[in-house]
């Protein structure tokens, strides 16, 4: 029945267009959780697309942080009202694909005739949105995570620039601390469980969760409680306990911490760009993500999120959204959007653009995600993470891997509690979507 | 949800006991009802059923869509393991129970919520006491006095969360900096105990406005003669204090004693989320935070359903306990 009435409403709404004098532009709703400086890139970016053509309006409704704007998706879909594009960060990519709700978008730009390369996509992006290599959601706004520095403070310190492993960074930290250069040698980011331990066990190539870190199946366990990934939270604990790390805490962004030259060191996604930018006084360059040493780097994991298309619409309706990003596949778009914001380019040709027209070499720091993203083959652990529940799993292990850094718990406990509670969360997962990939 | 008992005019029953009422301390009642006193009372009123129930249906309306319907969705949601977008769900019995039960972080939550009530209890009351028992003693600026203790209440639980937040953070707060400056390693992003003092203490400057206004009106409400024969019997301001008023504003300390446990229970979910969400380690996390956290950011909908059903009971359980051990021993004829 449903292509029956699919084609019937299509059929209805090409009359109503013949018919109308001047055709009406389709008008689709765009939800996002891009606020300040990013929400106007977005607001920009949209306006871009609507002045490029006639027929489609989007409209970007900014709706709340990724978790309110993932909530009120929810509700609305629930009380059939939903947008036609939401955007999802993305740790919910299970909670997307599995809701039932969503148009995968591989499917979405075949069936409206656009002949998209995936292929011409930076590896890390796709694997971590495809599906048997079908993309879910289209890649929007994508980051990793680097180490912005200031620079005056390494120099004051005698070091030219920060060490490539921890190895060689920990004590630079403890120099900057010990010579009263900076009573704050880092700060800890918002989202460490990305940067210090999923990014951590990427880049070191240690697995994280079995099979493939659940890109094999939703029987996946963690199993970070062993091995490296222990002395990463040793050196946490090391580094918030002597005060060489500091936390922001409530009401204080710990980016700003850094634009505000209090703090020497963040690990920050490359989006943190444009606040440094904009805010910081002083000489300040970025690294890519320490390591171990002795370990041959693997490519970073991605953050961000992506767009995901929601079932429920007309036909019309996603005649625009196809457009919309197939007008935000092109290569002009994408060298736009990653020099507008920081965050990486989605597409290898896109890259390529901006190299050409001299942008790294006058503004370094905004390949380092690109290179690390693409450093290498991906290895089984540098895939990407495909976690059911991912937001409960989230919030238990960054409770209980503070609990470590904060001396309340012993590290080794407070880990395999982590991974109790995140396998626990994982096997409901798998009781409630049993059969589904 | 418990009937009624007609015995008294103070608080509604049940979770609308959340609605916060003005106990009636100077209207002297029949003690706790007998049936026949109640149906007198009804009959001299009312002749037939209509007009009483259309001037009670907008109430009952409100509270059938705000109350009725959203507790029976999350006592059926209690049982049941469902995706957020509702494409699957799941009958699993008490699993969701079963769990919360067994989960060492709920207990711990059982535990903070315990001491963060009972310190917010008695720090606002005490405090507005005290605030109170000087406004009587204020001979100039009263009312200037009263206005200031006035304004927190009308300022957003999630402002005054945000503002002490920033106040005494560690790294930028002023507050911070002066108990720092005083040798006090603070730092509520680190210590648990500190973070624990600051949303007590967010709670109740929020609260303290609402405890005090009750107060001083209990206070007037004590007669004058009896003040004035103390006085004449040599009894200073403090000895009047603690021997004639306060046991005679003992239903209003009640009252507010059990409006501060809904309180600190119930509605100090805005103040956490804004001071320390529920941080460092959970340490803050109150129950009523964990509901919101489990359903509306984890989307845990099953687990954060059975919390709620758990925190409805215990709410039944506080009126319960209000009408059937306080109220009797409290005399409201002052």
């Amino acid at each position: 029945m449903r292509p029956i009435h699919a084609v019937l409403a299509g059929v209805g709404a090409l009359v109503l267009a013949g018919l109308s004098p001047a055709r009406a532009a389709t008008e689709i709703e765009f939800w996002h959780a891009m606020s300040g400086a990013l929400g106007e890139r977005v607001e920009e970016i949209v306006r871009k697309f609507n002045d490029s053509q006639k027929d489609y309006v989007v409209k970007a409704i900014a709706k709340g942080s990724y978790d309110e704007v993932l909530n009120g998706t929810i509700a609305a879909y629930r009380a059939k009202r939903q947008p036609e594009i939401v955007q999802s960060n993305e740790r919910s990519f299970l909670t997307m694909v599995n809701s039932g709700a969503i148009i995968p978008t591989a499917e979405l730009m075949a069936q409206q005739g656009y002949k998209v390369d995936w292929s011409n996509f930076i590896k890390p992006v796709v694997s971590y949105y495809a599906v048997d290599g079908k993309l879910q959601a289209m890649p929007f706004n994508s980051s990793t995570p680097i180490l912005f520095y200031n620079r005056d403070h390494f120099k004051a310190a005698g070091f030219d620039k920060p060490g490539a492993t921890w190895q060689e960074l920990e004590p630079q930290l403890d120099a900057i601390k010990a010579k009263g250069v900076s009573k704050c040698a880092m700060v800890l980011p918002g989202d460490y469980e990305w940067s210090f331990l999923e990014n951590y066990s990427a880049v070191n190539d240690i697995p994280y969760a079995t099979k493939r870190n659940g890109m094999d199946g939703l029987d996946t366990s963690f199993v970070f409680n062993k091995g490296k990934l222990v002395g990463q939270v040793e050196r946490m604990k090391r580094l918030v306990g002597s005060g060489v790390m500091q936390i922001a805490g409530q009401g204080v962004i710990p980016v700003q911490l850094f634009t505000s030259g209090e703090c020497s060191t963040i690990i920050a996604s490359t989006a943190a760009h444009a606040a440094v930018v904009a805010a910081a006084r002083f000489e300040w360059s970025a690294a890519e993500l320490p390591y171990e040493q002795g370990v041959s780097p693997k490519n970073s994991v991605i953050g961000g999120a992506a767009l995901w298309t929601l079932k429920g619409h007309t036909p019309e309706k996603y005649k625009a959204v196809a457009a919309f990003y197939n007008f935000l596949a092109q290569t002009d778009t994408q060298v736009w959007w990653h020099q507008a914001t920081g965050y990486v380019p989605v597409t290898v040709a896109a890259y390529e653009a901006a190299k050409a027209q001299g942008y790294y070499d006058k503004n370094p720091t905004r390949a380092l995600a690109v290179l690390q993203l693409m450093r290498g083959t991906p290895s089984d652990n540098s895939l990407g993470f495909r976690i059911g529940n991912s937001n409960q799993i989230n919030v238990a292990i960054m409770e209980e891997v503070s609990a470590a850094f904060l001396g309340r718990k012993p590290v080794q406990q407070a880990l395999d509690e982590a991974v109790n509670r995140g396998n626990e969360a994982l096997r409901r997962y798998e009781q409630l979507n049993a059969g589904k990939k | 949800m418990p009937a009624r008992n007609s015995g008294s005019l103070a608080v509604p029953a049940g979770a609308g006991a959340l609605a916060p009422r003005r106990p009636a301390t100077r209207r002297p009642l029949p003690a706790a009802g007998t049936g026949e006193a109640e149906s007198g009372l009804k009959r001299a009123h009312f002749d037939d059923w209509r007009l009483p129930f259309w001037l009670l249906a907008p109430q009952l309306f409100i509270l059938l869509l705000f109350f009725f319907i959203p507790s029976v969705r999350a006592l059926l949601q209690a049982f049941q393991l469902t995706d957020p977008f509702g494409a699957t769900t799941q009958w699993v019995g008490l699993q969701n129970f079963e769990r919360l039960f067994r989960s060492g972080v709920y207990w711990s939550s059982v535990q903070v919520t315990l001491a963060f009530t009972l310190a917010q209890n008695i720090l606002t009351l005490s405090a507005a006491l005290v605030l109170a028992f000087a406004t009587n003693h204020i001979a100039r600026g009263r009312g200037a006095y009263r206005t200031i203790l006035l304004l927190p209440y009308a300022i957003a639980p999630a402002i005054a969360g945000i503002m002490l937040a920033f106040l005494f953070n560690p790294r930028v707060g002023p507050v911070a900096h002066l108990l720092q400056g005083l040798g006090l390693d603070w730092d509520p992003n680190r210590n648990s105990g500190h973070a624990l003092a600051l949303i007590v203490m967010a709670a109740s400057w929020n609260h303290i406005c609402y405890n005090y206004i009750f107060l001083v009106a209990a206070l007037l409400s004590v007669p004058q003669s009896i003040l004035e024969s103390a006085y004449l019997d040599g009894a200073g301001p403090i000895q009047r204090f603690l021997r004639i008023s306060l046991p005679m504003i003992a239903p209003t300390l009640f009252f507010l004693v059990v409006i501060n446990f809904v309180y600190g229970l119930f509605e100090t979910f805005a103040i956490v989320d804004a001071t320390t969400r529920g941080g460092p380690a959970g340490a803050t996390s109150i129950l009523v935070y964990k509901v919101y956290q489990d359903g509306f950011v984890t989307l845990d909908l099953g687990s954060s359903a059975a919390q709620s059903v758990v925190l409805m009971a215990l709410a039944l359980a506080l009126t319960f306990a209000q009408f059937r051990f306080i109220e009797r021993r409290v005399n409201y004829s002052v």
